[in-house]
């Protein structure tokens, strides 16, 4: 059984139709990359599969491990182990990113009939963390996002993402707004999470990504289908020759 | 026709007749308030905030009853780590429970008559009835700051008092004052507190202000401050308790380049009600205030904020900020928000904003998006946007004892 199954998902929003029967499944260990032109519906999957309101699925199913994804609450979603990486992270005054981080880990950790996080091992993991990512410690002292260049705010999405170890991790337009020192930053983050348990599916518009995360498999999305599926090949082939031969067919 | 009205509010004959002759200060005053009576919905700055269930208690002076006796500062008073704590009951000034003071340039007196004659209507009530107070002096650089502790209490009878503060900083001396207010259940007490500010040139005055009333408690509180040239007056305000609190505060720029902050928070509940109203009478050229007040509300609660910001023709250079923010936890309370700028001088920067709204859905789905519960998520958001409003207090010490309040306060929300 696959760990994430997309089965046949029709969405629309607002009356109009924007994905129109998407079928895809990942295996645990898998990369997956989904590549469109813009206004095809990636960021409607994503939204989709995390449960954000005003989206109506009107045929379909998302199974995690078997388990309707769909029937779930956003928060579930999240403690039964999908991660969506934001494409725009919001900025939330006040609350620091401590406590914020502290709150969602202790959230996963009861629904998995642990204890709560000590204070100082809380510290201590969360600085190890962002040494890797690159991060200053008083980071998490910050309020949430705010004030952060879109370069912090995708690497702290990621030291969320290693926080939490997610089952199952979608990337939203990621790379958007980095530059290249941070993109590698960013994807060295997401290599060191890839594992034998976990699958993820990177959303992108472009194959600069897909350089740093190599995936195994890559599928084309246009006008709310999957046009196309291939190695990475096939992103190769995209950047070179763009969506045109796509669009045209589509 | 205002006589009649008069009998009936609770401050008028039998309310005297509990205490001794009055002085002519006091005469004074009660016979302005025999001629125009507490402040009804007419009156522009009262339209909001009406006094008709204040008017219904008939309220005796605390000071004459018999059967109140506090001996402890309440254990959920807070504590101020390194001031000068100086206790109040029921508005008399109580040696027994304050610190000696020994601090260089720091000078702290009972205070025994209304000194200053002070205009607003609650002001002439307490000049009335005045019951004690405190006058606090600072000259130099006061490292300790001061923290007044003031605690109502009712016996077997609704009981009332005045007090008296007087706050001078004298020229180019510094003080931090924290206020704090607290109460005792029982029958409902009303606090009618006046405080007269004077920050001398250069000099700065850092104070900060929490109410947190008994849940039936009436607090109307009037503060009017002095501000002369060069001077700071920093002030924040919190507002977690009490049935009805008002907190009036009203800044005369007396000299050039002062900078003057006012700054608030309230969060409420059930049926409470909490009014900001400030007055900044910008009578001199080149100063600058800025007001950010922010307010959480929830069931059928009702929050007002009124902001008069007068610039005088020959005030030029004026800078006048002023912000009101409210966030809605439910459909049930009303925020009633009148900001009112009088600008005479033509070379100014003013500007009012205010905003009011529910919890934003992108906040609260990218903390869903985390695994945090919806009811955790709202707590952490209206934790963040109380939070936010304490950016203003520059008080590391009060800035912890106020974040503990308001924790405090989402602590009991949430048990109720």
């Amino acid at each position: 059984m696959a760990l994430l199954e997309i089965k046949n998902l029709h969405v629309s929003v607002g009356g109009k139709k924007i994905l129109n029967g998407i079928s895809l499944a990942l295996n645990a260990g898998e990369v997956h990359a989904i590549m469109g032109p813009n206004g095809t519906g990636k960021s409607t999957l994503s939204n989709v599969i995390a449960g954000r309101d005003g989206y109506e699925v009107t045929e379909g199913q998302v199974l995690l491990d078997g388990r309707d994804v769909l029937a779930m609450a956003a928060d579930e979603r999240a403690r039964a182990g999908v991660f969506l990486a934001f494409q725009y992270p919001v900025e939330i005054p006040g609350v620091t990113t401590s406590a914020f981080l502290k709150t969602a880990i202790n959230a996963k950790r009861r629904a998995e009939g642990k204890p709560e996080i000590d204070a100082m091992e809380f510290l201590k993991l969360v600085k190890a963390k962002q040494k890797i990512l690159g991060m200053p410690d008083d980071m998490i002292k910050r309020a949430l996002n705010v004030g952060f260049s879109g370069g912090e705010k995708k690497r702290a999405e990621v030291l969320q993402m290693t926080l939490l170890e997610p089952r199952v991790a979608i990337l939203d337009e990621t790379d958007s707004g980095l530059d290249i020192d941070a993109l590698k930053i960013v994807s060295e983050g997401v290599n060191t999470l890839r594992s034998p348990e976990r699958a993820f599916l990177i959303i992108t518009h472009y194959q600069r990504l897909l350089n740093y995360i190599v995936p195994d498999h890559v599928h084309v999305l246009v006008g709310g289908k999957v046009v196309a599926s291939g190695g990475k090949e096939l992103a190769e082939q995209l950047e070179a020759e763009g969506y045109a031969r796509y669009l045209s067919a589509a | 026709m205002k006589q009649s009205a008069l009998l009936v509010h609770p401050f008028g004959a039998r309310y005297a007749a509990a205490l001794p002759a009055a002085d002519s200060a006091r005469r004074e005053a009660r016979e302005t308030l025999a001629l125009e009576g507490l402040p009804g919905p007419k009156r522009e700055e009262w339209r909001f905030t009406p006094l008709r269930g204040l008017a219904k208690i008939p309220f005796i002076p605390a000071a004459s009853a018999e059967d109140i006796d506090v001996r402890d500062i309440p254990a959920d008073v807070p504590r101020f780590a390194g001031a000068v704590r100086v206790v109040l009951v029921n508005g008399v000034y109580r040696a027994d429970l304050s610190d000696k003071v020994s601090e260089a340039g720091l000078a702290i007196m009972e205070a025994k008559t209304p000194d200053h004659d002070v205009h607003a209507p609650l002001a002439v009530l307490n000049a009335a009835y005045m019951s004690g107070g405190v006058t606090i002096a600072a000259r130099g650089v006061v490292a300790k700051p001061v923290h007044i502790v003031s605690i109502g209490a009712a016996g077997a009878e609704p009981a009332a008092f005045h007090p008296r503060f007087a706050v001078a900083v004298a020229p180019a001396a510094k003080l931090t004052v924290l206020e704090t207010h607290h109460g005792l259940p029982g029958q409902p007490y009303f606090s009618n507190p006046v405080t007269t500010i004077s920050v001398g040139t250069a000099g700065v005055l850092r104070r900060y202000v929490l109410v947190r009333e008994d849940s039936e408690a009436f607090h109307l509180a009037t503060t009017v401050a002095d501000v002369a040239a060069d001077a700071k007056f920093d002030a924040f305000h919190l507002g977690l308790g009490g049935a009805l609190v008002r907190q009036e505060i009203n800044v005369d720029f007396v000299g050039e380049g002062a900078a003057v902050r006012l700054n608030g928070a309230y969060a409420l509940t059930g049926r409470a009600h909490h009014d900001f109203t400030t007055f900044m009478n910008h009578d001199m050229p080149n100063c600058t205030s800025s007001q950010v007040f922010k307010g959480v509300v929830d069931g059928e609660s009702r929050g007002v904020y009124q902001g008069r910001l007068l610039v005088a023709r020959h005030a030029q250079k004026t800078d006048g900020q002023q912000l009101h923010k409210a966030l809605f936890l439910s459909r049930g309370p009303q925020i009633d928000c009148k900001p009112e700028l009088e600008i005479y001088a033509d070379d100014v920067k003013c500007a009012h904003g205010a905003t009011t709204g529910e919890m934003d859905p992108d906040h609260l789905f990218y903390l869903a998006a985390r695994g945090i519960d919806p009811q955790a998520a709202r707590l952490l958001l209206v934790q963040g946007f109380l939070a936010d409003a304490l950016e203003n207090v520059d008080d590391a010490a009060v800035h912890d004892i106020l974040s503990a309040e308001i924790s405090g306060w989402l602590m009991r929300k949430a048990s109720a």
